[in-house]
């Protein structure tokens, strides 16, 4: 989809190229392929499913097994992407600083991009956190920067379509695969034997179909899932939101800031007294249910928005591209948003009520 | 618990992203955010001060402009205060040419008035002989040459000048006179050179040294009149006849 | 079975929520976009408070998605 889009950008400024042509073979390839090898919808499940059973290593001192952590197929995408932006971040830095050295302000390519980027959302600092510029800075860009990588993420070919197969647990559920020497693809999908020994759709052409008996059936686990869509990353970032701007505030106002949740003050001035008390009560309530809106907003977006378009691959694939344009853009309103939104109570953390 | 296990949330995987946030944080901080801010900050401040430069410059060269401009100025109004006393000078010598010319030409009407004075002057002084010869012969027919010619002529001396035994008649009607610097003697006929140094001598042992303007005027017909200042001693034939006309009339 | 479907219908029903963050997100970003019409120098700050305004808003709609979330998966 990434070289798609430069395909186009280069077709502006000049005339036909041959990259041009590459994008009307996979245009042509979405419209005449599903009449081939039929496009099933993945099965939706809300935690990441591990690719090995055996935990990476555990976390001492939590319940149960909750210390635990496996490798699933959002971590290895979670990997890629902090991979990615630490280089990202290596190399312009690097090159950054070389223009410094030699006394350089114009930058070209990539670098000026990507500075370009961070301009922006400094100078939006700037303007909003006054003096305390330095210290939430590093938050929204960070936040911001990693959100964006891991969300476009999203649109790349591979994730959530390689992976393993493994014998379904329940006989009868999962996939019948096709095999096709090293690798196999699915091929239908198996919704159970029905239970009064019907097919379930019939009639559909890419639809559900019964599977006969015996046949072995698969359970399909993707090597890479995009990160957005496991509730750890998202909650993670909302804690990390939420927890450092509590110690921001309690850095710029000291013990001043713990009065905005209890205004003990307030309970001086009388019963009117009482209602700035509650309100400050609530504040504290709308500090948790920040980390639910923070968490869950990035989540549904991104998670609905790989749904959206596993269903709008199985049902019309050569539609697809419009689709992939939306991603692109829910996935950078949605990293901006989240960033934005933690520098801001950040900002409002820092000031006096 | 088993509803956030359902969910897909892990404790252990949430703690390690949560730590490994920090991680990136502050890797990235080192690498990429620091130097960048520090870049945008230099970038921002070369900009500033390559605004800054280009205004000094629009001022200097707006000052420099002004100054020209003062210059220019300064030239034109010199060109101009060069031109005007030029021309003033031009117009002073078109004054000073017209003036010359106005006063030759004052000039020469004076001299040609001056010579006509003479002229009349001369012709009155012949006829002066001419009407003196007359008269005697008139009043010889008339008195039987009861006169004789000597006090005849002395007689008709006296009448035309005003001058009796060397002594200008009117003179002693002038009691204490203020200084006169000026004097006009007019008589009805030209004086002759004698009469003429007499009444200066006259005049002068009067007013002492004095300006004395001789004036031909017929129209007295006779005697002197002597303007002294702002006095008039009015010894004239003219003015005794009115005189006796009047005496004649009131009697 | 009918356990599930009842699930399904939860959840369908708890999404119907959204209905009011949506009519709240739209009438904050009219407002906001009058207010830079008018205003074109506070855009920033607007912009700002619009986007606060919205997470705020939007907050409800998330409650609803994570009820229906859950009913779906967690129950």
């Amino acid at each position: 989809m990434t070289a798609h889009k430069n395909h186009e950008q280069t077709q502006k400024s000049g005339g036909f190229r041959p990259g041009c042509l590459g994008v009307l073979v996979m245009i042509a390839l979405t419209i005449f392929l599903p009449r081939v090898v039929p496009v099933l919808q993945p099965h939706v499940a809300l935690p990441a499913d591990r690719i090995l059973d055996d935990p990476l290593f555990t976390i001492p001192g939590l319940p149960g097994d909750q210390g635990a952590v496996y490798l699933t197929n959002t971590l290895v995408t979670w990997a890629i992407a902090v991979f990615i932006v630490l280089l990202m971040g290596f190399l312009v830095g690097r090159r950054v600083k070389q223009a410094m050295a030699r006394d350089e302000y114009v930058l070209t390519g990539f670098t000026d991009v990507f500075v370009s980027f961070v301009e922006v959302l400094y100078n939006l600092t700037e303007s909003t956190a006054g003096k305390w510029t330095r210290v939430i800075f590093p938050y929204f860009v960070t936040i911001t920067t990693l959100v964006l990588v891991i969300n476009w993420m999203e649109l790349l070919p591979g994730i959530d379509t390689i992976g393993v197969l493994t014998p379904s647990h329940k006989p009868g559920y999962g996939y019948v695969v096709k095999d096709l020497g090293p690798v196999a693809i699915l091929w239908e999908e198996a919704e159970g034997k029905g239970e009064k020994g019907e097919a379930l759709v019939p009639g559909g052409r890419y639809g559900l179909a019964a599977v006969e008996e015996g046949e072995p059936t698969y359970e399909f686990r993707p090597f890479f899932r995009v990160a957005s869509t496991d509730l750890n990353f998202t909650l993670a970032l909302a804690l990390v939101s939420v927890i450092m701007t509590q110690i921001v505030g309690l850095r710029a106002l000291g013990a001043h800031y713990m009065e905005k949740f209890f205004n003990f003050r307030a309970l001086l001035r009388g019963p009117m007294g009482l209602l700035d008390f509650a309100v400050g009560l609530l504040e504290l309530i709308s500090e948790f249910s920040k980390i639910l809106s923070f968490s869950f907003r990035l989540f549904g977006n991104i998670f609905a928005g790989s749904v959206l378009l596993f269903v709008m691959g199985a049902l019309m694939p050569p539609i697809l591209f419009g689709f992939y344009g939306l991603e692109l853009f829910v996935g950078l309103i949605q990293a901006f948003v989240f960033g934005m939104l933690t520098m801001v109570f950040m900002a409002q953390a820092t000031q006096h009520h | 618990m088993e509803a956030l296990g359902k969910l897909g949330i892990s404790l252990g995987f949430l703690l390690m992203q949560f730590l490994a946030f920090f991680i990136i944080m502050v890797l990235l901080r080192m690498w990429a955010w620091d130097p960048i801010v520090t870049f945008l900050q230099r970038r921002r401040e070369k900009l500033a001060k390559a605004l800054e430069d280009a205004r000094v410059a629009a001022e200097a060269r707006a000052n420099a402009e002004a100054e020209a401009e003062k210059i220019l100025a300064e030239a034109r109004a010199k060109a101009e205060a060069l031109i005007e006393d030029a021309r003033k000078r031009a117009e002073e010598v078109a004054r000073q040419v017209r003036e010359q010319a106005e006063a030759e030409a004052k000039r020469i009407r004076e001299q040609a008035q001056a010579e006509m004075e003479a002229e009349r002057n001369r012709m009155l002084g012949e006829l002066r002989e001419q009407i003196a010869a007359l008269a005697v012969a008139a009043a010889q027919k008339i008195v039987q040459e009861s006169l004789d010619e000597a006090r005849q002529r002395a007689l008709l001396q006296e009448f035309f000048s005003g001058i009796r035994d060397k002594k200008i008649v009117v003179l002693d009607e002038l009691g204490d006179v203020a200084e006169a610097d000026k004097v006009e003697v007019v008589t009805a006929v030209p004086l002759t050179e004698d009469e003429k140094a007499l009444i200066r001598k006259a005049l002068e042992e009067k007013l002492g040294s004095v300006a004395i303007d001789y004036v031909v005027d017929p129209s007295i017909l006779g005697g002197v009149v002597l303007r002294i200042g702002d006095r008039v001693l009015d010894g004239s034939v003219s003015r005794q006849l009115q005189a006796l006309k009047a005496q004649l009339t009131t009697a | 079975m009918e356990a599930t479907a009842a699930k399904l219908i939860g959840a369908g029903l708890a999404m119907i929520g959204a209905i009011g963050a949506g009519l709240g997100i739209g009438v904050l970003a009219g407002g906001a976009v009058q207010g830079i019409a008018r205003n074109p120098d506070a855009a920033g700050t607007i912009q700002t408070n619009m986007i606060l305004g919205i997470a705020f808003a939007e907050a409800v709609a998330i409650y609803c998605l994570v009820v229906a979330l859950l009913l779906i998966f967690a129950v």
